[in-house]
């Protein structure tokens, strides 16, 4: 996955966050798609899902805490999709454990997240960034 | 079907396409047909105003470069992975597509994407939307019919 300038919403702690993300997720992703056999990476995958997953619950609050912050009226929506998506990742870690990390599975997961997260952050967390711009515009009018 | 709905689908695909990928779409005119197939097949079906199936069809050589951009790997197989990528970008394209309906006042809900190996809709024709995009064709098969009141 590469990062661009053009994700940036301008907001430092937010773009650090998604590069960070961004990152990885690449590393979780580049694991499951290595061409070594399954059994000898499985660790690498539990280690990079681990390091992946409390990186999205870290930066989906402090997300969530910049728009309340900002008054940002799609607060409660946006907090719906992360509820959705987290909720979609426990359920996916459920079937992992219950399957010993069944291969199919994790390649369906880690195709998934990718769409996802690039659709997220390209798209809908840009919202946030137009609309803090706009509040910082001082207006002239009144 | 009214040329509004296969538009709201038109306009989410460009801006997805633009959005995650980078890439630029046009389409060629619709026309009924017979519902097609190609590479990778995933459906996604409408319910409420609207009722009905979208089947996407992506050509391989189309589905391979789209998962190439996203993941910056090379891919050569249809496989579990790029399905799913495939299918979740189906999912954002309709869901936006459903945000464009509600213009029209038609209220809709998606189901989870599917990967189908031979598409099927309820009718044996349907509109097909015929997409050029700057790495290769995508074709949208759209059967909708509006619910009475
Ligand atoms: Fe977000």
């Amino acid at each position: 996955m590469m990062w661009k300038e053009k994700y940036k919403i301008g907001v430092e702690l937010i773009d650090q966050q998604h590069e960070e993300l961004f990152r990885r997720v690449s590393d979780f992703i580049g694991t499951v798609r290595s061409e070594n056999p399954w059994d000898t990476k499985l660790s690498k995958i539990k280690e990079t899902l681990e390091f992946m997953n409390d990186y999205v619950i870290t930066h989906f609050r402090d997300e969530e805490e910049y728009q309340a912050k900002i008054n940002y009226p799609g607060l409660e929506k946006h907090k719906k999709i992360h509820d959705d998506f987290k909720a979609e990742v426990v359920e996916f870690v459920r079937l992992f454990e219950e399957t010993g990390f069944d291969e199919d599975l994790v390649q369906r997961f880690s195709g998934k997240l990718l769409a996802w997260l690039i659709n997220h952050v390209a798209g809908i967390d840009q919202k946030i960034g137009e609309f803090a711009r706009k509040q910082e515009v001082p207006h002239h009018e009144s | 079907m009214k040329a509004e709905y296969v538009n709201s689908f038109y306009q989410a695909a460009q801006d997805v396409f633009k959005i995650m990928l980078d890439v630029g779409t046009q389409k060629d005119d619709v026309f009924t047909h017979e519902i097609t197939d190609d590479g990778a097949n995933i459906t996604i079906k409408l319910k409420g105003d609207l009722t009905g199936t979208i089947v996407f069809s992506f050509p391989k050589e189309t589905a391979l470069e789209m998962v190439k951009i996203m993941s910056g790997m090379e891919m050569d197989k249809l496989d579990s992975f790029i399905l799913s990528a495939l299918s979740e970008i189906v999912n954002i394209i309709c869901g936006n597509a459903a945000t464009h309906l509600q213009k029209y006042n038609k209220s809709v809900d998606i189901t989870p994407p599917e990967v189908v190996e031979k598409p099927s809709t309820e009718a044996d024709k349907c509109e097909l939307l015929p997409l050029k995009t700057d790495i290769g064709a995508v074709k949208l098969n759209i059967q909708l019919e509006e619910n009475q009141e």
